[in-house]
């Protein structure tokens, strides 16, 4: 883990002091960075393609460097909002969905373990807004509750609040320990007892983190399963993009067409998400 | 680089006043703009980072000036001087592996809520900076007239009472010197910092002297900057002269640290 990590680490800083201007270079999301970098380095040794992907501030990262000009496509992994276009009256953005990902809500193996399998909305609210303190209020073990909230503008973090409040922008103002990067996340939940945070389903890997089922109306606990993103019964789900300032042409729409073909596709499966062919 | 960080700061100060550096909340939605956690977690960490790093430094450079032989001094100085120069994102790293789980289970018996504190990136920036410390306070020491410690001897002190009334007053200004630069270089880290505090906003304690909130988590302006609200603040004004305002303080404060610092170290000794 700590080896990757040094890799983007040294990736971004190469990406930072050196960027030959032939390159496509891509940044956003980490979700969505997955698929995209080795789809990279396939059209890299195959085609000779020059692509940069770097994974700074997560969707919004990705919609801002696009909107100023830095990058040719942006990763997000949260819907485009008019509010995001409302930022940049001269971009045109065109966004491309080459799949689909459910956020999970992950716990720690000692709360897992205690029997917390699932939460309701409620149950979570009053996590978020700092009402439950304590597992064992919610079934769990009698330990404080270390919420690890993604922070703001990242698109796990948006796609999350849109399911507790419906919209982001009703969310409550919050102040707890902040996480960035899904691997980060996966690390701090998992060294840390009685933790939760809120993870791209894939990345919960369930031998140190551990995604819950979200209760529906009924009760019922709804895992986070490929079917259930399909049919739209767990209700955290949210499009992968690929975003683009107008109609991607050249280097920009072959990296595109390759993430929409079989073997794209492929990759997208093989990260745990729902490429295009699947979610119809 | 001060002009553009001012002028695009104006309208937060216009909006908040003096309660931008003084107020205790920030909540960027709706509009509450307040520096002063931010303000106390930079203070406190590199604080604290110095107060840990400055004892052991000034032993070392001690050591290294007054009692090594010129060769394993040189050595020492250079190996020294290349732990300065390792980049801080490697800290960092190593701080997320080994520290946060250390800090975390010495820490067990005040309930922290996870290995994220302000003491976590304390002790990491006093690692950080131990290097400065030393090779700076040993330039200081070095920088004391061999005459000095010659007359101290013939006086009929020994080895150790030379090195502690002599060099040590003598070579006073430039360990203040190294200490505020050091100083300086922790408040201004980032990422490091950015990976073990925590990133919690509006960490204030009930009381000036409380130690609590040294085992949990807090945010420093670097922190604030580094992160993602940088990117949301982007395109809302008021939002990013916020954010500016932030770097602007932390420049400033900066600045004045190795100015100050730089001053001290340029001081001929008495």
């Amino acid at each position: 883990m700590g080896l990757r990590r040094a890799l983007v680490a040294a990736a971004l800083l190469g990406a930072l002091t050196f960027t030959p201007s032939a390159a496509v270079k891509i940044n956003g999301s980490t979700t969505v960075n997955l698929p995209v970098a080795e789809a990279a380095e396939i059209l890299r040794s195959e085609h000779k393609l020059a692509i940069h992907v770097d994974t700074q501030g997560g969707s919004s990262g990705g919609i801002s460097s696009l909107g100023d000009g830095l990058v040719e496509i942006g990763m997000i992994s949260k819907p485009l909002t008019d509010a995001d276009r409302a930022k940049y009256p001269k971009v045109d953005f065109k966004t491309h969905q080459i799949g689909s990902d459910a956020v999970a809500l992950i716990v720690s193996r000692d709360v897992w373990e205690a029997g917390v399998e699932a939460l309701s909305r409620e149950r979570m609210r009053g996590i978020y807004e700092g009402k439950i303190r304590n597992w064992k209020e919610v079934g769990g073990p009698d330990r404080r509750i270390a919420f690890f909230n993604k922070e703001p503008g990242r698109g796990t973090w948006e796609v999350f609040a849109q399911w507790l409040y419906g919209d982001p922008k009703k969310a409550p103002q919050v102040a707890f320990p902040e996480v960035g990067g899904n691997e980060e996340t996966r690390n701090k939940v998992s060294s840390t007892r009685g933790a939760i945070s809120q993870l791209s389903a894939s990345w919960a890997d369930g031998e140190n983190v551990f995604a819950l089922g979200l209760k529906d109306d009924t009760g019922k606990a709804i895992l986070p399963t490929n079917d259930a993103v399909r049919s739209g019964a767990y209700r955290m789900s949210r499009p992968l993009y690929l975003l683009t300032n107008g109609e991607p042409t050249g280097e920009v729409k072959q990296i595109i067409d390759f993430m929409l073909s079989p073997r794209g596709a492929e990759i997208i499966r093989k990260h745990g998400y729902l490429p295009m062919v699947d979610l119809k | 680089m001060l002009l553009t960080f001012i002028v695009q700061s104006v309208p937060v100060w216009k909006h908040a006043g003096f309660s931008f550096p003084l107020g205790k909340e920030w909540f960027f939605r709706t509009a509450l703009f307040g520096a002063l956690p931010m303000i106390y977690g930079s203070i406190v960490v590199a604080l604290i980072a110095v107060v840990i790093a400055g004892p052991i430094g000034l032993g070392a450079a001690l050591f290294t000036s007054e009692y090594l032989p010129s060769n394993a001094r040189r050595f020492v100085k250079t190996a020294i001087e290349l732990l300065a120069g390792i980049p801080s994102v490697v800290y960092g790293l190593l701080g997320v592996l080994l520290l946060r789980d250390w800090v975390y289970h010495l820490l067990q018996s005040f309930d922290p809520l996870s290995g994220d504190t302000l003491l976590t990136a304390a002790i990491l920036l006093a690692i950080m900076i131990l290097p400065t410390i030393m090779t700076l306070a040993d330039d200081a020491f070095r920088s004391v007239p061999h005459q000095q410690r010659a007359a101290a001897r013939a006086l009929g002190l020994n080895k150790a009472e030379a090195t502690l009334f002599v060099s040590l007053p003598q070579a006073r200004a430039g360990i203040v010197a190294a200490i505020l630069l050091a100083f300086g270089r922790a408040i201004g880290e980032t990422i490091a910092v950015f990976l073990v505090v925590g990133r919690q906003d509006n960490q204030l304690p009930s009381s000036v002297l409380s130690l609590r909130p040294l085992v949990e988590a807090g945010q420093t302006i670097t922190s604030k900057l580094g992160g993602s609200e940088t990117n949301i603040a982007y395109g809302d004004p008021l939002h990013w002269a916020a954010m500016v305002g932030l770097a602007l303080l932390l420049l400033l404060g900066v600045s004045f640290l190795t100015w100050f610092g730089l001053r001290l170290g340029e001081r001929p000794n008495a």
